[in-house]
């Protein structure tokens, strides 16, 4: 496969490859970290529903860079692994850590929130390869907002210290939750092909508005807006870099070798 | 849970772990039956720990369906199900071989009585 059986103008595939690479990372990037929980989540039953999650979200990434590597004819693991951390564009809100339970739980929620109404925006798009999964991606995703929500909602009602964890990971994750919404290079491109159906200043204030009851609900903080926002799928630091280490391992133990 | 009102006094301290609710639910089980494809009963798969019907159906979903291997799943909470184990009323002790079929050949009357009225021996089902 080459990027010209697309038939899609140069400026539109580039502009595809960014916002693929964005959305593939994000998934890649928080499965991974979610399945650090895999033995050590809080209770039996959530340790495996927290591992599923987490797969999920791989399956997702592996779909998104097929669709990546199609058009770039590059090797999907190649693109998931054979990079360096600097090359990763997933967003700021997934370089900060495991953390406890309540950060995770914050996590999956901002991100979950916030993928939804991308998918949202991407279902039905002209390009018929990325709709097509989106329509697939929604339906999983759909059970991953109710998990998510569930949490959330015990940890902020759930008394003195759930609701003081919860707090805390707000505090350091909010500053950086709409990152998922990082305006990306050749973004206007898209809107104009009818692939993405809104601009992602546009999403964000959707994603305000729908976890805005939430947040007053719950009387939690809602997420500020992003510092440098332009940067907000780049400068990976600490955290990352030892993730990156992790889900690296095995590839780098053998590279080349066959499954 | 409520807890509001019932203190009988009402200077004395509030119980810490009441107020905050800093005791974690306790978690209870919930026995899950699932149908693996229409026209199946349900049957019973396992059960889940978890402190409400809401988690209790997340577990149930990752549990018992996250391999795509049931079209239906119902949630029951343990402590709902009615329980009956008597032996008097399950394994009575006296010969109850009257009440078992066996020893009974039904199939000349059937077969008399279907010729009367004129129908076909149905064919074995499939399945």
């Amino acid at each position: 496969m080459s990027a010209v059986s697309t038939g899609l103008p140069p400026a539109t595939a580039t502009a595809l490859e960014t916002l693929l690479r964005a959305m593939a990372d994000d998934e890649f990037v928080i499965g991974f970290s979610d399945s650090e929980w895999t033995g050590i989540a809080p209770q039996l039953e959530e340790d495996v529903a927290m591992s599923s999650l987490a797969q999920d979200e791989l399956g997702h990434a592996a779909a998104l860079y097929g669709l990546l590597g199609g058009l770039t004819g590059s090797d999907p693991d190649a693109l998931a692994y054979d990079r360096e951390p600097a090359d990763y564009r997933h967003c700021r809100l997934l370089d900060h850590g495991r953390g406890d339970w309540a950060m995770t739980i914050a996590r999956r929620y901002l991100y979950d929130t916030a993928d939804a109404i991308r998918l949202e925006a991407l279902a039905g798009g002209s390009w018929a390869p990325l709709a097509e999964l989106v329509g697939k991606l929604v339906r999983e995703e759909r059970y991953h907002v109710m998990h998510a929500s569930t949490w959330f909602d015990r940890l902020a009602r759930g008394g003195r210290e759930p609701r003081a964890r919860l707090l805390s990971a707000l505090d350091e994750l909010g500053p950086d939750a709409a990152t998922v919404f990082t305006p990306l290079p050749g973004e206007p491109v898209l809107v104009e092909a009818g692939i993405f159906a809104a601009p992602l200043s546009e999403l964000e204030r959707r994603w305000r508005a729908a976890i805005g009851p939430t947040f007053g609900a719950l009387d939690l903080p809602m997420p500020p807006v992003a510092n440098e926002p332009e940067r907000g799928r780049l400068d990976h630091g600490e955290a990352f870099a030892w993730l990156w280490g992790e889900f690296t391992t095995v590839r780098h133990a053998d590279p080349g070798a066959v499954w | 849970m409520s807890d509001g009102g019932a203190r009988t006094d009402p200077t004395a301290e509030p119980d810490a772990t009441r107020e905050t609710g800093d005791t974690p639910p306790a978690a209870e089980a919930w026995e899950v039956f699932r149908r693996e494809k229409d026209g199946d009963p349900m049957r019973h798969g396992g059960s889940v720990l978890a402190p409400d019907a809401e988690l209790a159906t997340h577990y149930a979903r990752e549990l018992y369906g996250r391999r795509q291997e049931s079209v239906r799943l119902w949630i029951v909470r343990r402590a709902d199900i009615v329980d009956l184990d008597d032996p008097d009323l399950l394994q009575p002790p006296l010969d109850r071989s009257f009440k078992k079929p066996g020893g009974y050949v039904m199939r000349d009357k059937l077969a008399a009585a279907r010729e009367a009225a004129g129908q076909p021996k149905p064919k074995a089902r499939s399945s």
